[in-house]
């Protein structure tokens, strides 16, 4: 009866024009006076009926506490989520709070979906809503009691939408305690609020783009439980989209279609909901909360359609550059010089030295990737250099470069065991082939640490794929890798354009040696920050000794000395380095520790913790992410070239964002899940958290310092 | 994408055209169209090729409309652009029997009482010239150039509240677009989200 009253109401009066239009504008029963329950009444019909209600009887200074905002809508209204879909609008809560109180985001119940005439598809509740805020008071309140006042502003409609206001206020006693108040309320929606994005063990998501269309795969067990399920996407800036759909659905994976209405290329993710029921907007609806991130579009990955056949050649592309990364360019000159010395022999033997190189490439990757299917499976978090993180590893190829190191300067010769190299001797060409192989297996070992910009992303990819894909990805960083090689020893008449051997080789030989030592100081310093510098001294005594007995290999394990004395010898460097081993490195090494959180200080950088980010963006603060580890040298060059640059400087000092370094130098399993949240294998990874209710957003690998001031900037004026 | 459209349409037309298609992406020919103004006068888009032609969606009874029709914020941006040559059609495609929808007559006093300066108010009862520009707000505004492409699509500004105090402080996308448009510049803001109340299709 009413509805036909309002409906009868409504038109001839607008159309008629009698009105001044000045007041038409807004209808909306605006209280002047703040009260813990407001109304909106419009032509004569309340339509909604506004309160604040809180989960205590009094505020405990110190100690946070729930309040919501109430919505109760007439029959058939209803109000809008926090992106309303193709019409509507969402409902804003301004607080007016004390200084030093703090008030969280909305947190948004699942929303209804509706789909009106038209195929216009709209987020929002019916019949009654709460939106929950968390509020910290300050350690210390003054008054016997706080008013907190808010503004609340919302836009209801039925068939025609009504825009509602009302200030409303929360008086509360200070008390030392406080009873529970509306435990069933809260309750009720809480239960409606979405959750985390479950860990990979439970549910993974992968996002691609396929032409206008952005694809979201959702794997996980809980899927195959519901009947209906969807996705509520939650659409940043001047993106349109348009409606997401069920592309195709199979046991424990469902793929969602999103169309992107906008000419947005560089987008390549999306935050939502991923919403389970068994009915479609059925009370027993559940939702995963899916952060997406806004990557800077600023190199050429940012490219639409990121296809296999892509990724592929993002690993490929990213193999290639492997060459060029300063922890592998010392091997690579050793390879060099290896062609130029063969540059004399025949086709056939450079050819063959070349594969072999090759072959010691692909086996390493291919090693590496059976190694982390194997640990994916069995249920680890494995990312991109994560060997990295484990100082044994940092040691054992310390000991590696030292042992080449002495090679290259003579103090003794790297042969194959006795057996192998008596077959060996008769062909010099067989053995240089084995060398060539372990070069091939040396040189990729190197590099692993550099996460080259195109290859993260192409790994980061890769780890969200079935086993096949991995080993398919580090197959082709491989073939990336070893193109070069294949090339010159394929084509020999282009080392023509390599310099005439001669004696000049030996000491091109012997300074390479110190390349090798170079990359050693770098392996230290990993070793330091990641045992202290005890534990990197101890590291050093044991390789002194491993020094000691290279030179008494190469000194009295000669072929003119008798076989009972290279037998002596041998077994004296094998008690060295046995007993140097166990006391420097079971004992010594294995006990030394250092604090991290202390190795984040200085420069304005404060060590990172999730809470610690949680609590700056909850007051509002700018906070920038720099996600490092101390043997990442891409970290490093971007840490002097771009964060510690004065302009850089600046410009986060101006913009008062909050400087955080997330030290991945031991793994932290803490920054693992974070980075995996990302999308991102290793680091670096740099995000900016600009403001409360903005989405990350994340830098390229290669920061340039244009990218980030010019992200500040947008920042500044996004929270104006 | 091609092949999309016209699956879309040839469902749309066996379902018997109820649903808006797809938003025409911003650079493709705007879809032509006839239909009858307030005065019983006849508008094709074909007609105004040459010149730039501005589409407004319409509803009298939108808060979001009159947010921009109270102010007079409307009406200064069409008496501004029609001044200059821009052709300016205010479309309503809301049902007959939902709110917003108007006859002639109807539309006519509205102009008159709310001295609107549009070049014609164009009645789309049956919703189909929304359904060709996937109108799904009222205001949802389309700026045509004069080779018949689409410049700009969206919001008419940056501030999606039903506020009239938020005009001053907001950016007006379509003003920016037009400028640039009109000064042989290309648009620097082509798409945007619009907001507002939706159109009102016909209940299927």
């Amino acid at each position: 009866m009413r509805a036909i009253l309002l409906c009868g109401a409504v038109r001839p009066m607008v159309i008629s024009g009698m009105l001044p239009l000045r007041q038409l504008s807004i209808a909306v029963s605006l209280l002047a006076l703040a009260h813990p329950l407001a109304a909106q009444n419009y032509q004569g019909k309340e339509l909604v009926k506004a309160s604040l209600v809180a989960d205590t009887s009094a505020i405990v200074p110190g100690k946070p506490f729930t309040v919501g905002l109430l919505l109760r809508m007439a029959p058939g209204w209803h109000t809008y989520w926090k992106y309303s879909g193709d019409a509507g609008l969402p409902t804003e809560i301004k607080w007016n709070l004390p200084p030093g109180w703090k008030v969280s985001e909305i947190q948004w119940p699942i929303p209804l979906k509706t789909i009106d005439p038209g195929d216009i598809l709209t987020y929002g509740y019916q019949d009654e809503v709460l939106l929950i805020q968390e509020i910290s008071p300050p350690a210390k309140i003054d008054t016997s009691a706080v008013k907190l006042s808010a503004q609340a502003d919302w836009l209801v409609c039925e068939k025609i939408c009504i825009p509602g206001s009302a200030n409303l206020a929360l008086e509360l006693p200070t008390s030392t305690l406080g009873e529970p108040k509306n435990t069933e309320l809260l309750a009720r929606y809480r239960r409606l609020l979405p959750q985390m994005f479950p860990d990979s063990k439970t549910a993974t998501a992968s996002w691609s783009r396929a032409g206008k269309d952005l694809d979201l795969k959702i794997s996980g067990e809980q899927i195959a439980n519901y009947k209906t399920l969807d996705f509520f996407p939650v659409p940043k800036g001047n993106t349109v989209v348009g409606h997401p759909s069920v592309e195709s659905r199979t046991g424990n994976t469902i793929s969602f279609k999103i169309p992107i209405e906008s000419a947005d290329e560089s987008l390549s993710s999306m935050p939502g909901l991923i919403v389970f029921a068994q009915d479609e907007n059925g009370s027993d609806r559940s939702a995963w909360e899916l952060a997406g991130t806004q990557i800077a579009a600023a190199t050429s990955i940012a490219q639409p359609s990121h296809g296999l056949a892509t990724f592929l050649l993002f690993g490929f592309i990213g193999g290639f550059i492997l060459n060029l990364m300063p922890c592998v360019l010392p091997v690579i000159s050793l390879k060099i010089f290896g062609f130029i010395k063969h540059a004399g022999q025949d086709r056939r033997g450079i050819f063959r030295n070349g594969i072999a190189f090759i072959a010691g490439i692909f086996v390493w990757f291919i090693g590496l990737a059976l190694l982390l299917i194997a640990l994916k499976s069995a249920g680890h978090q494995i990312t991109w250099a994560a060997q990295f993180t484990n100082p044994y590893f940092v040691l054992t190829l310390s000991v590696i470069v030292l042992v080449f190191a002495l090679d290259l300067f003579g103090v003794f010769e790297i042969t194959l065991p006795q057996a192998l190299t008596h077959r060996m001797l008769d062909s010099a060409d067989r053995e240089g082939e084995a060398g060539s192989f372990f070069q091939g297996l040396f040189a990729t070992a190197l590099a692993t640490p550099c996460t080259a910009p195109f290859l993260g992303t192409a790994i980061g990819f890769a780890f969200t794929q079935s086993s096949a894909v991995i080993l398919l990805m580090f197959v082709a960083v491989a073939a990336g890798m070893s193109a070069p090689y294949f090339l010159l020893s394929a084509q020999p008449a282009w080392m023509k354009f390599l310099p005439q051997p001669g004696p000049w080789m030996v000491h091109v030989k012997q300074f390479m040696g110190f390349l090798l030592l170079a990359t050693l100081l770098f392996l230290l310093y990993v070793l330091g920050a990641q045992r202290g510098l005890e534990g990197a001294i101890w590291a050093s005594c044991f390789l002194l000794v491993i020094a000691i007995a290279c030179w008494m290999k190469g000194a009295f394990i000669v072929p003119t000395a008798s076989p009972f004395k290279r037998g002596f010898v041998l077994v004296v460097m094998l008690l060295l380095l046995l007993g140097s081993g166990f006391y420097f490195i079971g004992d010594k090494f294995q006990s030394s520790r250092i604090d991290i959180a202390q190795s984040a200080s200085g420069g304005g950088w404060q060590a990172f913790t999730p809470e610690r980010l949680q609590s700056e963006r909850d007051q509002g603060h700018a906070v920038f992410v720099d996600f490092t580890a101390a043997w990442c040298l891409t970290c490093k060059f971007n840490e002097k070239a771009v964060l510690q640059n004065s302009e850089v400087r600046d410009a986060f000092q101006r913009h008062s964002v909050v400087k955080l370094k997330a030290d991945w130098t031991n793994g932290d399993p803490v920054i693992t899940k974070l980075l995996q949240q990302f999308g991102r294998p290793g680091v670096p990874l740099y995000v900016l958290y600009p403001g409360k209710s903005q989405e990350p957003i994340v830098f390229p690998e290669l920061l340039t310092k244009n990218i980030l001031l010019d992200k500040l900037e947008t920042i500044t004026v996004a929270s104006r | 994408m091609k092949t999309k459209l016209i699956l879309t349409a040839i469902t749309t037309l066996a379902a018997g055209a109820l649903y808006a298609s797809d938003v025409p992406p911003v650079g493709t020919a705007a879809p032509d169209f006839s239909a009858p103004d307030a005065n019983g006068k006849t508008q094709s888009l074909s007609e105004y090729k040459g010149k730039y032609v501005v589409l407004e969606w319409f509803n009298p009874e939108c808060p979001f409309v009159k947010k921009h029709y109270g102010s007079d914020n409307m009406q200064k941006l069409q008496a501004e652009y029609t001044g200059k040559g821009v052709v300016w059609l205010t479309i309503d495609s809301n049902a007959p029997g939902a709110e917003g929808n108007i006859t002639a007559d109807q539309a006519k006093k509205i102009m008159d009482s709310w001295k609107t300066k549009q070049t014609a108010l164009v009645l789309d009862p049956d919703s189909k010239v929304a359904k060709l520009y996937g109108a799904k707000n009222t205001p949802n505004m389309v700026v045509i150039g004069p080779d018949g492409k689409i410049v700009y699509e969206g919001a008419i500004d940056s501030k999606a509240t039903p506020n009239p105090a938020d005009i001053p402080s907001s950016t007006n996308y379509v003003k920016a677009a037009l400028d640039e448009a009109l000064s042989g510049k290309p648009v620097s803001n082509a798409q945007t989200k619009p907001y507002g109340c939706s159109v009102k299709y016909k209940s299927s």
